[in-house]
C-alpha cells in the first residue's frame, strides 16, 4: 500500500513536470532570445544556444527607438505606436462590450425583456472572422473607421460583447432578488436599484468580467490585420514589420515585442484564474 | 413574442405581486438592452445583406465602383457554383477538418490525463496549475511567431530530438509540407490543451466525492468507477469543451499565418487563410463573400443542432445529479 503510493506520487510529478516543461519551453526561449544580443541569433550559426552569453537589452532599446548600435540595422518605425494602439483599442473595446454587456445582461436577467437576445449575441462568436469581413470592411471604409483607434475599438466592443453579456448574466442569475425586490419596495426606482444596489454586489465579477474581455481584446490578431493599415497597426501586426527582405528575420527584437504582447494575458489570467472557466464557457460552467 | 413572455409571466405563482422586480422594470429593461441589440444590428443586418447582395456579383475593390453599383456585374449565383467547382477551397475545408480531427482529440485524451492528476490535493498543485495554463493566455500571434523561431533547423526543437535520438536531426519542419503540418497541429495542441484541461478538471471536482468513495468502498476500481460514475457525469462539460475546441479550430488562423502563411504551397492553408489570400492577393470579394456566406449557412445549422443535442445531455444530467452542475438555458 505505503509502496505503491510513493510510486503513484512520483509517477504525478513525472507526468506533471513534464507537461509543465512542455508548456514552458517556449515561452522561455522566447524570454532567453529577447536579451540576446545580434551575433547569438544571427541564422549564419550553426547551433543556436539557450541562454544568452552576453545578455543585453539593445533588443528592446531596438524595437522602441529604431535603432541600436549593435544591431546595424535601423527600422523607420518603432513599436510605441503598435503598443499604444494595442492598449488603446483593447481598453476602449473592452469598455464598449462591458457597458453594453452588462446592461443588456441586467435587462436580460432581471426585466425578461429580449429572451432571443442570449443566442443572437452567441452567434457572433461562432463564426470564422475572415468569413464575414468583406461588408465588414466595406462599411469600415465607407464610415471612415479603417485604420482609427474609434474604428478598431468598435469592432473589439461587439466581437467581445457575447463574453462580457454572457458572463455579467450568470452573475446577475446567480444573485438573489430580494434585496433588489426589498428596495424597490422601499421607494427606489429599477434604475437607482441597479447603480445603487445590484452594481456593488457585483463589483468582484465586474472587475473579472473586464480583465477576461481585456485579455481577448489584446489577443486579437485577425481583426487588427484586416482593419488598420498603418497607424493604428496593434502588435503583433508590428511583429511582421520587424521581417523585411532587406532584414532578415530579427529573431531578437521580435522575441521582445513578443515578450512585451505575451505579459499581460499571462498576468491578468493569472488574477482571474478562478473565474476562468466561468468565462471560456460563457459562463455554462461554474467552478 | 411579447405576448408569449406576459402570458408566460403571469402563469407563476406571484406571492407579492406588488414589489415584482421584472413588471416594475420592464421599461428600464428595454432601454437597457437598446444598445446591445442596435449594435447587433449593426453588425448582423446591414453587413448580411451587403454580403447576400455582393455574392451574387463579381464586384471587385478594384473595379473602381463603389458596392452599391455591383448589380452591374450580377450574375446571380455564379460565385456559388464556382464554390462547388474550386478545388482551392475543398482542399482548405478538408485540411481545417483534417487538423481539428486530430488537434481536438488529442488535446481532449492530453487534457484528460492531466486533469486527472490534479484531482487530489498534492503539495505544489497550484503552481503546477498556473505554469500549465500559460499556453493559452499567450497571444495566438505570439505563439505563431514563438514557434516559428523554435521550428528552425537550427532551432531548439532539432536540438532537443537530436539530444533524445543521439543523433544529428536536422528536419526543416516549416518547409516540408507533411512536417509543417505536424508543427502546426503540434502547435495548436500546446496551446490548447490548457484549456481542455481546466476546463475537465473543473467538472472532475464537481463529481460528487461521497458517490465516489461509495463506489470505492464497494471494490469499484478506478476504470470501474471512471466509466461509470465520474463519466455520466460529466456529460455536459465534456459537451461543452468538445464544442469549444470545434469552433475555436475551425476558425483557426493566426498561429497558421505568422508561422507558415498557409505554406509551404498551401500545405496548411486553412479555410480561413484560404480566405485571407482569396480576399488580399485574388481580390475576389464577392466569391469571398459567397464562400462566408454557405459557411455561415452550414455553421448556423450545426449550432442549431449543437444547441439541441446540448439542451438534451443538460437534461438527462439534471436528473442524475441535480446540484452538482448546473447547466445555463
Amino acid at each position: 500500500m505505503n509502496r505503491s503510493k510513493v510510486f503513484l506520487g512520483a509517477g504525478r510529478y513525472l507526468l506533471v513536470g513534464l507537461a509543465s516543461v512542455i508548456a514552458l519551453i517556449p515561452v522561455v526561449w522566447m524570454a532567453t532570445m529577447a536579451f540576446k544580443p545580434r551575433e547569438e541569433w544571427t541564422s549564419g550559426i550553426d547551433q543556436l544556444s539557450w541562454l544568452p552569453e552576453n545578455p543585453t537589452l539593445d533588443n528592446f532599446w531596438f524595437i522602441f527607438t529604431g535603432r541600436a548600435p549593435k544591431l546595424l540595422v535601423a527600422i523607420d518605425r518603432t513599436a510605441v505606436g503598435p503598443a499604444i494602439s494595442s492598449l488603446v483599442c483593447a481598453t476602449l473595446g473592452t469598455i464598449i462590450a462591458v457597458v453594453v454587456g452588462t446592461l443588456a445582461a441586467y435587462g436580460v436577467s432581471r426585466f425578461k425583456v429580449g429572451q432571443n437576445l442570449p443566442l443572437s449575441i452567441l452567434q457572433l462568436r461562432l463564426f470564422p472572422p475572415l468569413a464575414v469581413m468583406i461588408p465588414v470592411m466595406i462599411m469600415w471604409a465607407y464610415l471612415g473607421l479603417i485604420d482609427t483607434w474609434w474604428g478598431l475599438s468598435l469592432i473589439y466592443g461587439i466581437v467581445t460583447l457575447p463574453f462580457s453579456f454572457w458572463l455579467m448574466m450568470t452573475f446577475f442569475d446567480d444573485l438573489p432578488r430580494e434585496i433588489e425586490e426589498a428596495a424597490l419596495v422601499e421607494g427606489c426606482t429599477p434604475w437607482i436599484v441597479f447603480r445603487r444596489v445590484t452594481l456593488p454586489m457585483v463589483k468582484a465579477p465586474l472587475a473579472t468580467t473586464i480583465l477576461f474581455v481585456f485579455i481577448l481584446n489584446w489577443s486579437d490578431y485577425a481583426i487588427a490585420l484586416l482593419l488598420t493599415r498603418k497607424d493604428w497597426i496593434t502588435i503583433p501586426v508590428f511583429m511582421n514589420a520587424l521581417s523585411t527582405a532587406m532584414t532578415g528575420q530579427m529573431y531578437g527584437a521580435k522575441a521582445a515585442l513578443g515578450l512585451i504582447a505575451a505579459i499581460p494575458p499571462v498576468v491578468l489570467g493569472i488574477l482571474i484564474q478562478k473565474y476562468l472557466v466561468r468565462g471560456l464557457t460563457f459562463g455554462a460552467l461554474k467552478q | 413574442m411579447n405576448a408569449a413572455i406576459t402570458e408566460h409571466e403571469s402563469a407563476l405563482p406571484s406571492g407579492r405581486p406588488t414589489i415584482n422586480l421584472a413588471a416594475q422594470g420592464r421599461q428600464l429593461g428595454t432601454l437597457m438592452i437598446l444598445p446591445a441589440q442596435l449594435l447587433l444590428l449593426f453588425i448582423v443586418a446591414f453587413p448580411l445583406l451587403m454580403q447576400i447582395y455582393i455574392s451574387m456579383t463579381y464586384w471587385g475593390p478594384t473595379d473602381g465602383v463603389s458596392w452599391v453599383y455591383a448589380y452591374q456585374s450580377l450574375n446571380w449565383f455564379d460565385n456559388y457554383v464556382t464554390f462547388f467547382t474550386d478545388g482551392g477551397l475543398w482542399a482548405a475545408i478538408a485540411r481545417t477538418l483534417f487538423i481539428m480531427v486530430v488537434a481536438v482529440p488529442l488535446e481532449f485524451v492530453l487534457g484528460l490525463g492531466l486533469a486527472t492528476l490534479f484531482v487530489d490535493n498534492f503539495p505544489g498543485r497550484r503552481i503546477f496549475y498556473s505554469i500549465l495554463l500559460t499556453p493559452m493566455m499567450v497571444v495566438p500571434a505570439v505563439a505563431g511567431y514563438m514557434f516559428y523561431m523554435l521550428f528552425q533547423s537550427n532551432g531548439p526543437v532539432n536540438q532537443i530530438l537530436s539530444i533524445l535520438s543521439h543523433s544529428n536531426v536536422q528536419l526543416v519542419w516549416l518547409s516540408v509540407p507533411n512536417l509543417a503540418l505536424a508543427a502546426v497541429i503540434a502547435v495548436d495542441v500546446w496551446e490548447w490543451t490548457p484549456l481542455v484541461f481546466l476546463i475537465l478538471l473543473a467538472g472532475l471536482l464537481a463529481v460528487p466525492e461521497d458517490q465516489l468513495r461509495a463506489a470505492m468502498m464497494l471494490g469499484a476500481s478506478w476504470p470501474q468507477r471512471f466509466r461509470r460514475i465520474i463519466l455520466p457525469r460529466m456529460r455536459t462539460v465534456i459537451t461543452i469543451v468538445i464544442i469549444l475546441r470545434l469552433v475555436e479550430a475551425f476558425k483557426l488562423f493566426d498561429v497558421m499565418f505568422v508561422m507558415t502563411r498557409g505554406g509551404p504551397g498551401t500545405a496548411t492553408e486553412t479555410i480561413s487563410v484560404y480566405i485571407y489570400k482569396q480576399t488580399f492577393n485574388g481580390l475576389e470579394w464577392s466569391y469571398v463573400a459567397a464562400i462566408g456566406l454557405t459557411l455561415l449557412v452550414i455553421l448556423s445549422a450545426l449550432a442549431v443542432v449543437g444547441m439541441r443535442f446540448m439542451k438534451y445531455e443538460m437534461e438527462i444530467e439534471k436528473e442524475m445529479a441535480p446540484a452538482t452542475i448546473e447547466g445555463k438555458r
